[in-house]
């Protein structure tokens, strides 16, 4: 066998397995891409929330998560959804389903607002 | 502009949400730290008119403690719907209540004494060091829940 052989044999699935790494990998990122999100987080930290505008999809559970040392509750304008008052590291989730605003705020501190978006 | 006209309208001021607790507060905290200051310097300077300030202040210390506690359980009720509290929450609730029944109790002695045209006596000493202390505590985590110191 020639050397070009050799080569070629030695490299057809080096190339092969790169290719098909590729295209996997494509194929994945198009797929996560392609299908709705679920879930999103919103953190409390430091008297705010964040991210401060959340947008998301209709179906989708919104959690949020007190990191501050503070209690904090999440209580919509228009009292679609409320929560306990959550100590820290505590958790409140809410499903959204029809699209739409939903502002928020923290019902200890007024002064701390957020807004959902469904869309 | 519309900031300043804000803090100038009757209506904001007094219906924000859950302001009036935090704005009220500082009324007892402030005549009852005085009215002690004044009683323990009164003592030791044996001022007369010293002790009738201490005493005035200790009195509008111990009536601004209504208000303060009324707004605070208003706050608890509407803003928290009354929900059972843990936490610095209830660690705020609880010192509070102590709070205002050490104002109130030396108010009380001093009151006696007055009446009776006694001196106070020496336990209000002690009474009055727990009552600033508890003040300081309950104040401190007011402050601590409103953001304004710690947080």
């Amino acid at each position: 066998m020639s050397r070009r052989v050799w080569i070629f044999v030695l490299a057809a699935p080096v190339v092969a397995a790169a290719a098909l790494l590729i295209s996997g990998g494509r194929s994945v990122t198009a797929s996560a891409g392609q299908a709705p999100a679920s879930s999103a987080e919103v953190k409390i930290d430091n008297f705010s929330f964040g991210p401060t505008t959340l947008t998301v999809a209709p179906g989708t559970t919104v959690t949020w998560t007190n990191r501050d040392d503070i209690p904090h509750t999440v209580v919509s304008d228009d009292k679609v959804f409320k929560s306990k008052v959550l100590d820290t590291d505590e958790k409140f989730s809410f499903t959204f389903t029809k699209p739409g605003t939903y502002g928020y705020f923290c019902s200890i501190h007024p002064k701390m607002t957020g807004k959902v978006v469904v869309q | 502009m519309i900031g300043v006209a804000k803090a100038f309208d009757p209506g904001t001021v007094l219906l924000a949400k859950h302001a009036q607790h935090v704005v009220l507060v500082h009324f007892p905290i402030a005549l009852f730290l005085t009215g002690v200051a004044f009683d323990w310097v009164a003592r030791w300077k044996k001022r007369k008119a010293l002790a009738e300030a201490a005493y005035y202040n200790l009195l509008l210390a111990a009536a601004s403690t209504l208000p303060v506690v009324v707004t605070g359980v208003l706050a608890w009720q509407f803003q928290l719907e009354g929900e059972r509290l843990k936490g610095i929450l209830l660690l705020h609730l609880v010192m509070g209540w102590a709070s205002t029944l050490l104002i109130c109790a030396v108010w009380w002695v001093h009151f006696r004494a007055r009446r009776r045209g006694t001196a106070s006596p020496g336990y209000l000493r002690v009474v009055e060091c727990v009552a600033v202390a508890a003040v300081a505590l309950t104040g401190h985590l007011g402050g601590f829940l409103s953001g304004v110191s710690g947080g």
